[in-house]
C-alpha cells in the first residue's frame, strides 16, 4: 500500500516539480510568472496526441514537434501577454496570463474536442512489480525524467556559456548587459524553457491520465503552490517542494480519502506562507527606499 | 464650445450629488424592471444585482487598495451556505443574512492578516488556496453541507406580509446592490478610501504620511469579503438549491473580470461589468459554448488596451482637468503646519546598522534642533540615506536610539510619521494616480483615519492643503494627476505633502537633485522658512553650494562613520573632510613619464549629449572625446551627472539626445549589449560582479561577445596582472573583498579586449592600500596603451594618472584641460565642496 502510494506520489510530485521549475525559471530572470503553465502542460499533451496519434507521426518526432509548439507558445506569451505590462511597470500580467490560459484552454476545447482521449504508450501497458506494488514502467520513469531535467537545467546553467549568461542576468542584469548579454532574449528564452518544461510534464502524464482541454488547470495551480511552497527563488527548492507536495497528496488520498487531498495540501500552503513567507528554501531581497 | 461642454460635464460627473442621484435612478429603474418584465429575466436581473454586490466589494479591494484575490468565490460560498444552513435550522432569513455577512467579514479578516503580509503572486496563491479549501470543505463536511448533493428546500423569506419569491428577491438584491454602490461612493471619497488609493500607489509613501498599510488593506479585504458573503446569502433563497458545484473556482475569475472590464476604481465600472458577465451571455445564449473563450479574450484585450476598463477609458476621454490652482489661505506657515506640543530636539545617538556583514552606519549621533537646518553630507556610499531610513523607520537599527519625546528606534515608518517625523525621497514618491490636492489630503490626518464611512476631507483641510501648495510655490492645477507633473513640481508637492502631516522633524533626501540653479535658490529659501516656524530640518544633499549656504550644522559621514561635525565653515576647512571628498593625499599616484602625444582621432566622442530622468535633464549638451591610448578623467561633485554620463555612453541609460560616436559608429540609440560587442567595456559603479558565479566564470563572461578567445592563456595573463585573484579563481565572486571584486570587475572588462575601458568610481569604498594597488594597475594599463575614461571621486589621484580631464557641474562641462593644469586649479576643489564664506 505505502509503496504504491509513494510511487504515485513521486510521479505526480515530479510533474509538479517540473512545472514549478518553469515558474522558477521565469521568475528568476524577470520577476514574472506565466500563470497559464497548466494550460501549457495541456497544450504539450494535446499537440503530442495530435502529431503522434491523429497524424500518425513517429512518437519521437511527435514529441519534438509538440515541444517546439510549446516553446513558440512561451515566446508568444512573453511577447504579447507579459512584456507589454512589464514595460509600463504594471503587475497586471498576473491576470493577463490567467486570461491567456483560459483562452488557450477553450481554443483547444473547440479544435481538439471535448472528450478526453488516452495517449497510448508502450510504457503504460503492463504493470510490473516493485516493492510488492504494481506500477507501470512509465510511473517509475516519470520521477527519473523529472529529476533528470532539473539536473540538466543545473548543468546547462553552470557549464555552458548561454547558461552562465542566464545566471548572470538573474544576479546582475545591468552588468550582464555590459558584457554583451541581450537580457531581453534571455527573458524570452526563459518563458520558452518554462513552457517546454510544462509540455514535457504533459507528455509524460498523458498516457496515465487522459488527454483533454481541461487537464491542466488544477495541475498548474498545484504546481504554483509547490513553487511558492519551495520558495520560488530556489530551483532545487521548488523541485523538492513539488515532490513533497505530490507525496503528501498521495498519502492524504490513500489514508484520509481523495476529498481531503485539496483541503490538506492547500492548508499546508497557507500554513507555510504564514510561518515562512518566502517559502521553505527561498530568500528575500533587501527593501530599498 | 466643446471644451466648455466637456468641462461642465466633468464638473457634473465629479459632483457627489450626481453620483448619488445616478445610483438612486439606476436602483429605481431596476426595481421597476423587476416588477414589470416578469419571467426568466427577473431571475437574471436578481443575479446581476447579486454579482454587482460582489463586484463592488472587489472594486474596493482591487480598485481602491490595489490587492488581488482569486478566492472571492470562497466568501460567496460561505455566505450562501450560512444562510442555507441557518434557515433550514429554523432561523429567520432576516437574521441569517446579516449573520452570514458577518461570518464573511470575520473569515475575511482571519485570512487577510496573514495573506496581506505578502503580495503579488504570493497573495494570489493564498486566495486560490482559500477558495479550494472552502470548496472542498463544503464537499467534505457532509453533516452540515449535504456534501456533493448540496442543500435545498429552504423556507421562503417573508416580510411586510409578502412572500419573497423571485420578484421580491430581485428587488431585495437590487436594493442591496444600490446600497453597496452608495457605500463604495462614501468610502472612496472619505479618508479611508483616500488612504486605500494611497497604499495602492506606494506603500512606502503611505507609511511616511502615517498610514499603516496593513490596516488599510485589511479593511478593504474585510469589506470585500463581507459584500461577497452578503451576495452569497441573497443567492441561496433566489436559487433554491446550492451545492459545491454552484461555486466553481472559475467563478472567482468571472467576479474579477466584471470589475476589470467595467473599470476598477470607478463607481459604475462594476455595473457595466455585470452587464458583460451576466447579461451578455444570456442574450447570446446561442453562443454559450464560446462564453469562456470570449471572456478570456475580452479580459486580455481590456487589460492590454484599457487597464482602467471601459469606464476608466470613458473618463479619460470625456473628463477634462479642472484648471483651478491653489489659493493662498492667508494663514501664516506656522498655523498651516501647526502642531500641538512642546518643541523638542530630535536626538539620534550611536545608531549602527550592518547589511550582510557590511557596516552601513556606525555610531552615528547628531541632534536636530527645532528651527535649525542640520545637514548630513559625505561621499557616495557614506551611509547618508541609510541613516535617514533608520530615523524614518524603514530600517531597524542594530543599536542606538532615536529620541523625539520617546525612543523611536525600531518603530515602523508610519509610527515615526505619527510621532512627527516627515520625509521626502531621493526619487520622489508621490501617489502617482492621485491628484495633487489628494496627495496632500492623504497626509491631513497623519494616519488617524476615523470611521471608515466618515465624511470626506473638510473644507478646512482643503484650504490648508491649498495654502501649503501655494507656500511651496506649486502653481499648477490642483486636479492634476501626480504622474503628469514635471520634475520640479514633484519635488515641491512632495515637500508640501510632508508638511501636511504637521511634522516636528522634516527629513529631506536630496531635494535639489535635478533642479536648476534658480529652482535651487527657491528651495534654499523654502527650507529656511520651514525651519523658522520651529521645524527641525534634516537635509541630505549632494549640492554643496546649497548645503554650505543653508545649513546651521553639518554632520559629515564617510563609509558609515561620522568624521566631522560643526558649522559649514569649520567643516569646509576640515582636512579629514577634504580627504574624504578629494582622496587621500598621502599617495600621489603615478603620472606618465612622458606626456601623451597621440593622434587626435577620437575613439569615443559625445556631442551635445542630453540625458535625464523623466522630465528632468541630468546631462545638458555634453561634449567630450577620448583619443586612442589616452587616459581621460571626468571630475565633479556627487550628483554632477558623472555616473549618468557613463551609463549613457555604455547604453544603460536610454533614451538620450545628441550623438555618441564609438569608432565613428553612432551608438546613441544602440542598446548596452550591442555597444559592449562594439568594443566599449564599462566597469560599473559598485563593481557589479556576478556574486554566485566563480571568479573564472566572471572573467569569462567578460569575453561573452568574443569569438577568438584563448581562454587559458588570457586568464593566465590576467592572473599575473591581478595576483590576488589567483588563489580565489574557483570561489564565488560574492565572497571576495571589495578590493578583490574591483580587480575582478576590471579583469572582466579587460578580457573583452575593448577599444575603450570606462571605469565608474573604481576606488569607492576601498581601503587606502587597495586604492593604491588599483591606481598603479590603471597606470600600468595606461602605459601599455589601453584607452581609458575614468570617473572617480578621488580627484587628485584621478588627475595624477590622467592625461586630460573634464569637470562637470550640474550636468554641464564647466572646465576642461590637461590633467596637470587642472590639478593646480582651485576651482576644482570648489566644484567638489562648494564655497563657504
Amino acid at each position: 500500500m505505502i509503496a504504491s502510494t509513494l510511487i504515485t506520489g513521486l510521479g505526480l510530485g515530479a510533474m509538479y516539480g517540473l512545472l514549478a521549475l518553469g515558474f522558477h525559471v521565469t521568475y528568476a530572470v524577470s520577476k514574472t510568472v506565466n500563470f497559464s503553465q497548466g494550460s501549457s502542460m495541456m497544450f504539450g499533451a494535446v499537440m503530442g496526441y495530435t502529431f503522434g496519434v491523429t497524424l500518425g507521426w513517429p512518437m519521437p518526432l511527435a514529441i519534438l514537434a509538440a515541444l517546439t509548439c510549446c516553446a513558440v507558445l512561451g515566446l508568444a506569451i512573453e511577447r504579447f501577454v507579459v512584456r507589454p505590462f512589464v514595460q509600463r511597470g504594471s503587475d497586471l500580467w498576473l491576470m493577463a496570463t490567467v486570461a491567456a490560459g483560459i483562452m488557450l484552454e477553450n481554443i483547444v476545447l473547440f479544435t481538439f474536442g471535448k472528450e478526453p482521449r488516452s495517449l497510448p504508450s508502450g510504457w503504460a501497458d503492463e504493470a510490473i512489480e516493485v516493492f510488492g506494488a504494481g506500477a507501470y514502467p512509465l510511473q517509475l520513469a516519470i520521477p527519473v525524467v523529472g529529476v533528470g531535467i532539473a539536473l540538466l537545467l543545473t548543468l546547462v546553467q553552470t557549464r555552458t556559456k548561454i547558461g552562465k549568461a542566464m545566471l548572470a542576468t538573474v544576479q546582475r542584469p545591468d552588468a550582464a548587459r555590459l558584457v554583451g548579454v541581450n537580457t531581453r532574449t534571455v527573458i524570452a528564452a526563459s518563458f520558452a524553457i518554462s513552457t517546454v518544461f510544462a509540455g514535457i510534464a504533459g507528455l509524460l502524464i498523458a498516457p496515465l491520465f487522459n488527454v483533454s482541454a481541461s487537464m491542466g488547470t488544477i495541475f498548474g495551480i498545484k504546481a504554483f503552490a509547490a513553487a511558492i511552497l519551495g520558495g520560488i527563488t530556489s530551483a532545487w527548492g521548488v523541485v523538492i517542494a513539488g515532490v513533497l507536495y505530490g507525496c503528501i497528496e498521495a498519502l492524504t488520498t490513500a489514508y484520509l480519502g481523495s476529498s481531503y487531498t485539496q483541503i490538506v495540501s492547500f492548508s499546508m500552503v497557507i500554513l507555510v506562507l504564514v510561518t515562512v513567507p518566502n517559502g521553505l528554501f527561498g530568500t528575500a531581497g533587501l527593501k530599498r527606499v | 464650445m466643446i471644451l466648455s461642454l466637456r468641462s461642465r460635464l466633468s464638473r457634473m460627473v465629479k459632483d457627489p450629488r450626481v453620483a448619488i442621484a445616478t445610483i438612486a435612478l439606476l436602483t429605481l429603474v431596476s426595481i421597476i424592471l423587476a416588477t414589470q418584465i416578469g419571467g426568466y429575466f427577473v431571475f437574471i436581473l436578481a443575479l446581476m444585482a447579486i454579482n454587482l454586490c460582489v463586484g463592488v466589494g472587489l472594486n474596493i479591494l482591487l480598485g481602491l487598495s490595489g490587492q488581488i484575490s482569486f478566492g472571492h468565490v470562497g466568501f460567496f460560498l460561505i455566505g450562501a451556505y450560512a444562510v442555507g444552513i441557518a434557515t433550514l435550522a429554523g432561523w429567520s432569513f432576516w437574521i441569517a443574512l446579516p449573520m452570514a455577512t458577518l461570518l464573511g467579514a470575520v473569515t475575511g479578516g482571519l485570512l487577510a492578516l496573514p495573506a496581506l503580509r505578502v503580495s503579488g503572486p504570493y497573495l494570489a496563491m493564498m486566495t486560490i488556496a482559500f477558495a479550494f479549501i472552502v470548496e472542498h470543505g463544503a464537499i467534505e463536511w457532509r453533516d452540515l453541507t449535504g456534501g456533493q448533493n448540496g442543500l435545498m428546500g429552504f423556507p421562503v423569506p417573508e416580510a411586510f406580509g409578502r412572500v419573497f419569491f423571485e420578484m421580491e428577491m430581485a428587488i431585495l438584491a437590487i436594493l442591496f446592490a444600490g446600497l453597496s454602490l452608495v457605500l463604495y461612493h462614501v468610502l472612496a471619497r472619505g479618508h479611508w478610501g483616500l488612504a486605500m488609493r494611497a497604499v495602492s500607489d506606494s506603500e512606502v509613501a503611505a507609511q511616511s504620511v502615517g498610514i499603516d498599510p496593513l490596516r488599510v488593506k485589511t479593511l478593504a479585504f474585510v469589506l470585500s469579503a463581507a459584500l461577497a458573503a452578503l451576495a452569497g446569502g441573497l443567492f441561496t433563497p433566489l436559487q433554491g438549491f446550492i451545492s459545491p458545484g454552484s461555486f466553481p473556482f472559475f467563478q472567482s475569475i468571472l467576479f474579477l473580470l466584471a470589475v476589470v472590464v467595467g473599470g476598477s476604481r470607478t463607481l459604475l465600472g462594476p455595473v457595466l461589468g455585470v452587464l458583460v458577465t451576466v447579461l451578455l451571455p444570456e442574450l447570446l445564449s446561442g453562443l454559450a459554448e464560446y462564453r469562456l473563450l470570449f471572456f478570456g479574450g475580452l479580459m486580455l484585450g481590456v487589460l492590454l488596451a484599457a487597464p482602467r476598463g471601459i469606464m476608466g477609458l470613458l473618463q479619460r476621454v470625456l473628463i477634462v482637468e479642472d484648471p483651478k490652482t491653489a489659493v493662498a489661505s492667508g494663514m501664516p506657515l506656522s498655523e498651516l503646519v501647526g502642531r500641538q506640543g512642546a518643541e523638542v530636539d530630535l536626538a539620534v545617538s550611536n545608531l549602527s546598522i550592518s547589511f550582510g556583514g557590511v557596516r552601513a552606519a556606525q555610531d552615528v549621533s547628531f541632534t536636530a534642533e527645532p528651527g535649525r537646518i542640520t545637514s548630513i553630507i559625505g561621499p557616495n556610499g557614506a551611509g547618508k540615506t541609510t541613516v535617514l531610513n533608520m530615523v524614518g523607520g524603514f530600517y531597524v537599527p542594530d543599536s542606538g536610539t532615536i529620541r523625539l519625546d520617546h525612543d523611536l528606534a525600531g518603530k515602523t515608518a508610519w509610527a515615526a510619521a505619527r510621532a512627527g517625523i516627515a520625509r521626502t525621497y531621493q526619487t520622489t514618491q508621490l501617489f502617482e494616480q492621485l491628484s495633487v490636492i489628494d496627495n496632500l489630503l492623504t497626509a491631513d490626518r497623519a494616519g488617524a483615519l476615523g470611521m471608515p464611512f466618515g465624511p470626506p476631507p473638510s473644507d478646512a483641510a482643503r484650504s490648508r492643503a491649498e495654502g501649503l501648495l501655494a507656500f511651496v510655490g506649486y502653481d499648477g492645477p490642483l486636479d492634476r494627476e501626480a504622474a503628469a507633473l514635471p520634475h520640479v513640481d514633484r519635488r515641491l508637492v512632495e515637500i508640501a505633502r510632508a508638511l501636511a502631516t504637521r511634522p516636528r522633524v522634516l527629513l529631506l533626501d536630496e531635494p535639489a537633485a535635478g533642479l536648476s540653479q534658480s529652482d535651487k535658490e527657491q528651495l534654499a529659501l523654502l527650507l529656511r522658512q520651514i525651519a523658522e516656524v520651529g521645524i527641525a530640518v534634516v537635509l541630505v544633499e549632494h549640492d554643496m553650494g546649497l548645503v554650505m549656504g543653508v545649513s546651521d550644522d553639518i554632520l559629515v559621514l564617510d563609509a558609515g562613520t561620522p568624521i566631522a561635525h560643526g558649522t559649514p565653515v569649520a567643516v569646509r576647512n576640515d582636512p579629514a573632510v577634504l580627504r574624504a571628498y578629494l582622496g587621500d593625499n598621502d599617495y600621489p599616484g603615478r603620472p606618465r613619464t612622458a606626456p601623451w602625444t597621440g593622434e587626435r582621432v577620437a575613439v569615443l566622442g559625445a556631442h551635445k549629449l542630453v540625458a535625464g530622468y523623466g522630465a528632468a535633464p541630468v546631462l545638458q549638451q555634453i561634449d567630450i572625446s577620448v583619443d586612442p591610448a589616452e587616459t581621460v578623467a571626468i571630475l565633479g561633485a556627487n550628483g554632477a551627472g558623472k555616473s549618468t554620463l557613463m551609463r549613457a555612453l555604455a547604453g544603460l541609460h536610454r533614451p538620450v539626445e545628441g550623438s555618441v560616436l564609438l569608432d565613428d559608429a553612432e551608438i546613441s540609440g544602440t542598446e548596452a549589449h550591442e555597444i559592449a560587442a562594439h568594443g566599449l567595456a564599462l566597469v560599473p559603479e559598485g563593481r557589479q560582479v556576478f556574486p554566485e558565479l566563480s571568479v573564472r566564470d566572471n572573467i569569462l563572461l567578460g569575453a561573452f561577445t568574443r569569438k577568438d578567445l584563448d581562454a587559458d592563456r588570457e586568464i593566465e595573463a590576467l592572473l599575473t596582472r591581478f595576483p590576488r585573484l589567483r588563489d580565489r579563481i574557483d570561489m564565488p565572486a560574492g565572497v571576495l573583498s571589495g578590493g578583490e571584486q574591483q580587480m575582478l570587475a576590471v579583469a572582466r572588462g579587460l578580457i573583452a579586449k575593448p577599444r575603450i575601458l570606462l571605469l565608474d568610481e573604481p576606488s569607492l569604498g576601498l581601503a587606502p592600500a587597495m586604492v593604491r594597488e588599483l591606481f598603479d594597475t590603471l597606470a600600468d594599463l595606461r602605459d601599455e596603451g589601453v584607452t581609458i575614461l575614468l570617473v572617480d571621486q578621488m580627484a587628485t589621484l584621478a588627475l595624477a594618472i590622467s592625461d586630460r580631464a573634464y569637470v562637470l557641474e550640474n550636468g554641464e562641462v564647466v572646465k576642461t584641460g590637461t590633467a596637470s593644469d587642472l590639478s593646480r586649479d582651485t576651482d576644482v576643489e570648489q566644484a567638489y565642496l562648494g564655497a563657504a564664506e
